[in-house]
C-alpha cells in the first residue's frame, strides 16, 4: 500500500483549496481551458462525487445522521473511491488531473468538529501528493461578502449546523469557515501549500497559477494529447 | 473505566458506559449468528437485557455497502472505510446508548474481522489500526476457531460460496472452490495473529452446536459475574491521555453479584486508580 508521498506516475496532479468563496473553483476553472487548450490531456475531478458512497452521503446528510465521526468517514470512503478508480489510473495514463478540494479540505473540516488531527491525517495516507496544491488565502469577511450575497439557503453541514455554534444559520456558519481557516493556516507550512492571494484580481491570480503549473509540467511534454 | 484503542470521538463520555460489551468473532459460516441466536434468549432470562448488532446493520451505510459490492467494483481501501464508516454509525447510535443504559451487548464480529479481511486484501496493517483506533475496547473477545477443512463443508452445505467471502476479488478463478479454500486461509492465518494480539479467547468451533454453546455460556457467565479477571488487553495506552479520577463505585443490584469488583483496566494503571466499578443493571438509566 502507497503512503503520502511523491507518487512516480507520469500524470501530474494539481489540487485547489480554500474557504467557501475564496475563489477556487474559478480559478481551476481558467486552468482547466488554459491546459486544455495547451494540448494536455486533462480531467477534472470534484471532491465528494464517488457514484459508489453517493448515495449513502446524500441520505446521511439529509436526515442529519452523521456524527463528526461518520461525516469524517464517509467522506474518506468517497475519496478514496476516486482515488482508487479515477486519479490513480488516470496518474498511470499520463493525464493531468485537476482536483477541486483534496485531502486538505477533510483535515480542515473533520479536526473543526473534534476529530483527532493526527487520526485524520492518517486516515489519508493512501492519497498521492499532489504535483501541486494551491491554497487560496482570503479574509473571512471577503469571503463571506461574496457568497453570502444571493446564495440559496446555507446547508446543515456546510454551515457547521451540528455543530450547535449558533442559533443563525448565517452565524454559524461565519464560525463554522472561521475555523476552518485557521486550520488551512496552518496546514500551508506543514504540507508546503502555495498560497495565492485571493484578493487580488482574477486574471493576476490565473498568472501567477500558470506559471507555476507550466514549470512543473515542463518536463511532461508527452502529456500533450494534440498539438 | 473503559477505554478505546487510541483516539476517543468527539462527544463520547467513556466514564458512563456501564454495560458489557462481548464480541463473537470467527470467519464466514463459522457459526457465529446460530450461537447469538442461542445466547440471547440464555441471557435474557437471567433478566440481562441485550443489544445484538452485527456488520452492515447500521441505518446510515449497511444498504450503501450491500449496493456497492454487487457491483463489485469496490477498491479494498474504500471497501475498509466503508465498513468502517458502518462500524462507526453503529458504534455511536447502538452500542455506546446501550452500553450506557447498562445493556449486554453481544456483536457479531468487532473491528477484529474488518481489520483481518482489509490486511487479507494487502492494506497496510498499521493504517487499519489506526482506522479503528477510535474503537472501544470490550470485555471480552470469544474467537469461534475453525480450520479451512471443517469450514468448506459448513459453507457448501448451508449458503453455498459468495463472492467476497471467496474472496472473488482477490483470487480471480473460473473455481470459486479454489478462491473460498485460499482465502480463508489466508484470513484464518491473519486471525490467529490477531488472536493473539488482542488475546482472544479461543473457542474450538469445531464440535456440535451445543457443546460450542457451552463453551460460549460458560465465558460469558464469567465475564458477567465481575470478578477479577486477567486484564484482557496489552496493547499500551496512548501517553497523552489525561487521567480521570475515579467514580465513585456503584453498587451492582443483581442479587447473584452483590459484592464489588474491580474493572478490567490495563495492568499499568496507577494504583490509585484501582477499583472503578463497571456495573450492569439499571444503574444510569
Amino acid at each position: 500500500m502507497k503512503r503520502y508521498g511523491e507518487h512516480r506516475f507520469p500524470g501530474k496532479l494539481f489540487i485547489v483549496e480554500g474557504i467557501d468563496g475564496s475563489g477556487k473553483s474559478t480559478q481551476l476553472m481558467l486552468l482547466h481551458q488554459w491546459l486544455q487548450a495547451e494540448g494536455y490531456g486533462t480531467v477534472f475531478s470534484e471532491w465528494n462525487s464517488s457514484p459508489l458512497v453517493k448515495e449513502t452521503t446524500r441520505r446521511g446528510k439529509k436526515k442529519q445522521m452523521l456524527t463528526p465521526a461518520t461525516f469524517s468517514l464517509i467522506h474518506a470512503t468517497d475519496f478514496a473511491d476516486r482515488m482508487e478508480h479515477n486519479i490513480i489510473p488516470l496518474l498511470k495514463a499520463g493525464a493531468v488531473v485537476l482536483c477541486d478540494r483534496y485531502i486538505y479540505t477533510a483535515f480542515g473540516r473533520d479536526v473543526v468538529r473534534g476529530m483527532d488531527p493526527k487520526w485524520v491525517r492518517e486516515m489519508y495516507s493512501f492519497a498521492a501528493k499532489p504535483t501541486g496544491a494551491f491554497y487560496f488565502r482570503v479574509p473571512l469577511d471577503v469571503a463571506m461578502n461574496r457568497i453570502l450575497n444571493g446564495r440559496a439557503a446555507i446547508k446543515f453541514y456546510e454551515g457547521g449546523m451540528d455543530l450547535g455554534l449558533a442559533e443563525d444559520a448565517e452565524e454559524s456558519f461565519k464560525i463554522f469557515q472561521g475555523r476552518i481557516l485557521e486550520e488551512y493556516e496552518k496546514m500551508v507550512p506543514e504540507f508546503d501549500l502555495t498560497v495565492i492571494d485571493a484578493t487580488l484580481p482574477i486574471e493576476e491570480q490565473q498568472t501567477q497559477m500558470r506559471q507555476i503549473v507550466k514549470a512543473r509540467l515542463a518536463q511532461a511534454k508527452r502529456l500533450r494529447v494534440a498539438p | 473505566m473503559r477505554e478505546t484503542y487510541g483516539v476517543v470521538l468527539p462527544g463520547m463520555n467513556l466514564a458512563d458506559l456501564t454495560g458489557k460489551l462481548i464480541v463473537i468473532e470467527g470467519t464466514d459460516g463459522v457459526g457465529r449468528s446460530t450461537q447469538i441466536k442461542l445466547l440471547r434468549p440464555w441471557l435474557e432470562q437471567q433478566g440481562r437485557a441485550v443489544l445484538d448488532t452485527g456488520i452492515k446493520r447500521s441505518e446510515l451505510a449497511g444498504k450503501g455497502i450491500q449496493q456497492a459490492k454487487e457491483g463489485h467494483t469496490l477498491g479494498r481501501i474504500t471497501l475498509s472505510l466503508f465498513y468502517a464508516t458502518d462500524f462507526a454509525d453503529r458504534l455511536e447510535n447502538e452500542i455506546v446508548p446501550a452500553l450506557r443504559a447498562g445493556f449486554v451487548v453481544l456483536t457479531d464480529r468487532y473491528t477484529y474481522s474488518l481489520m483481518a479481511r482489509a490486511i487479507a486484501r494487502g492494506v497496510d496493517p498499521a493504517w487499519i489500526r489506526n482506522v479503528y483506533s477510535f474503537a472501544l475496547k470490550p470485555d471480552a473477545v470469544f474467537y469461534l476457531r475453525i480450520g479451512v477443512d471443517d469450514l468448506i463443508p459448513r459453507v457448501v452445505f448451508s449458503t453455498g460460496f459468495d463472492y467476497w467471502e471467496s474472496g472473488m476479488d482477490l483470487f480471480p478463478s473460473e473455481d470459486m472452490y479454489e478462491s473460498f479454500r485460499k482465502y480463508q486461509t489466508a484470513l484464518l492465518g491473519q486471525f490467529d495473529k490477531l488472536a493473539q494480539e488482542y488475546n482472544f479467547e479461543v473457542i474450538d468451533a469445531t464440535p456440535d452446536i451445543r457443546s460450542v454453546f457451552a463453551r460460549l455460556r460458560d465465558g460469558i457467565a464469567h465475564v458477567l459475574s465481575g470478578e477479577p479477571r486477567e486484564p484482557l488487553f496489552s496493547v499500551p495506552k496512548p501517553p497523552a491521555e489525561p487521567e480521570e479520577a475515579p467514580g465513585p463505585a456503584k453498587v451492582v443490584e443483581m442479587p447473584a453479584a452483590a459484592k464489588p469488583a474491580t474493572s478490567e483496566g490495563p495492568a499499568e494503571a496507577p494504583a490509585a486508580q484501582t477499583l472503578v466499578k463497571a456495573a450492569d443493571g439499571d444503574a444510569s438509566r
